[in-house]
């Protein structure tokens, strides 16, 4: 019985963590992917390929927008994560077909300054995840001539 | 599909920005066609200043005072307001307010110079000889471009004359552009520099 309760608890913890969802698109050539891991119990985590000098923005959402996010980056030298001010209202109570309230969105911005690995920290009120970050360096660029007219 | 119609408009209203709330455009005269600074969308030639008018629509505010950063200043740098291409590659640059909140980002590219050409200020490209009548003048404004793609940005520009007697090269407090003054009859080989990268026009000047 004490095992059940154990898994049930396990379960509720894993379920109930906030999501993530990208918000901006990849500009042509350079990565900026959000996904996230599987794992038996749901969302483990997620995992953020990003090319260095580009930007992604994430919103994050319980049930509605995120309450009291705050996100940091273990190393703001490979990965740097600002407070996003998105002007959009997300359903934040009631069914989404109907809702009783809006909330401003919760977003944030990550910003991939070097190539490396780091991981962010997502803390809300209601839980957190974690995003393991890979900053990729940019193609290298085809040898180009210059020609005067 | 009635709805869809209505809709229409209101999609053909997002900002440029990667949230949709915001738009770096180039400072630039409403009717100088051949401003390069109008075109913020293309690559920035390297080594040139692109200078930003930042625009905001956030609902329910007024535009906040906005910031620019750059994601990679190696590429791309914001100096004194100004975006200042460094290198070739892509950066986004953010537009923050002053308490650090990102209101948008938006990515550029930037790019090398591989041909000038020379353009009026209406646009018009120059494709041969110029001919003027003593006492015209006509502006000329050096176009940049990496293989077909036109580049954005200012760079400061070497304007030469062959011969000093028909024509006078004027500044008109752009780095780039220049006025020529058809000052007597005669001929005269007009060269420009840009980037390391010359480009040529004869003018001719009749009485």
């Amino acid at each position: 019985m004490n095992r059940f309760a154990f898994l049930a608890v396990v379960a509720l913890v894993a379920g109930c963590n906030p999501t993530l969802s990208a918000q901006s698109l990849a500009p042509p050539g350079r990565a900026a992917r959000l996904d996230a891991v599987e794992g038996f119990w749901g969302i483990k985590s997620y995992k953020l390929e990003l090319s260095r000098g580009i930007a992604i923005a994430v919103t994050c959402n319980y049930g509605g927008p995120c309450a009291k996010l705050h996100v940091t980056s273990d190393n703001p030298e490979i990965a740097e994560v600002r407070d996003a001010s998105f002007g959009v209202l997300q359903p934040s109570a009631g069914p989404t077909y109907a809702p009783s309230n809006q909330t401003t969105a919760a977003a944030f911005v990550v910003i991939g300054k070097a190539p490396g690995t780091t991981k962010l920290h997502v803390k809300t009120s209601d839980g957190g995840r974690t995003i393991e970050v890979t900053i990729a360096p940019p193609p290298a660029r085809a040898a180009q001539t210059t020609a005067a007219r | 599909m009635k709805q869809l119609v209505l809709l229409l408009p209101l999609t053909a209203c997002a900002m440029g920005g990667s949230m949709h709330q915001a738009t770096i455009v180039g400072q630039c005269a409403a009717d100088d066609a051949a401003c390069s600074r109008r075109h913020p969308l293309q690559p920035l030639a390297i080594g040139s200043h692109f200078h930003p008018d930042v625009t905001a629509e956030i609902s329910g505010s007024a535009t906040p005072n906005l910031v620019l950063q750059s994601a990679d200043s190696s590429v791309l740098a914001v100096e004194d307001g100004a975006l200042v291409a460094k290198q070739a590659g892509a950066s986004a640059v953010l537009i923050s307010t002053e308490d650090g909140a990102v209101v948008d980002f938006q990515h550029l590219w930037v790019a090398p110079v591989t041909k000038v050409t020379l353009a009026r200020r209406d646009g018009d490209r120059i494709g041969g000889a110029i001919g003027l009548a003593v006492g015209e003048d006509i502006t000329l404004v050096p176009a940049l471009w990496n293989n077909a793609q036109r580049l954005a940005g200012e760079s400061d520009a070497e304007w030469r004359v062959s011969a000093d007697g028909p024509i006078a090269i004027l500044r008109d407090g752009s780095s780039d552009r220049r006025r020529l003054k058809a000052r007597a009859p005669g001929t005269a080989k007009v060269t420009v520099t840009v980037a390391g990268i010359e480009t040529s026009v004869d003018v001719e000047v009749v009485p």
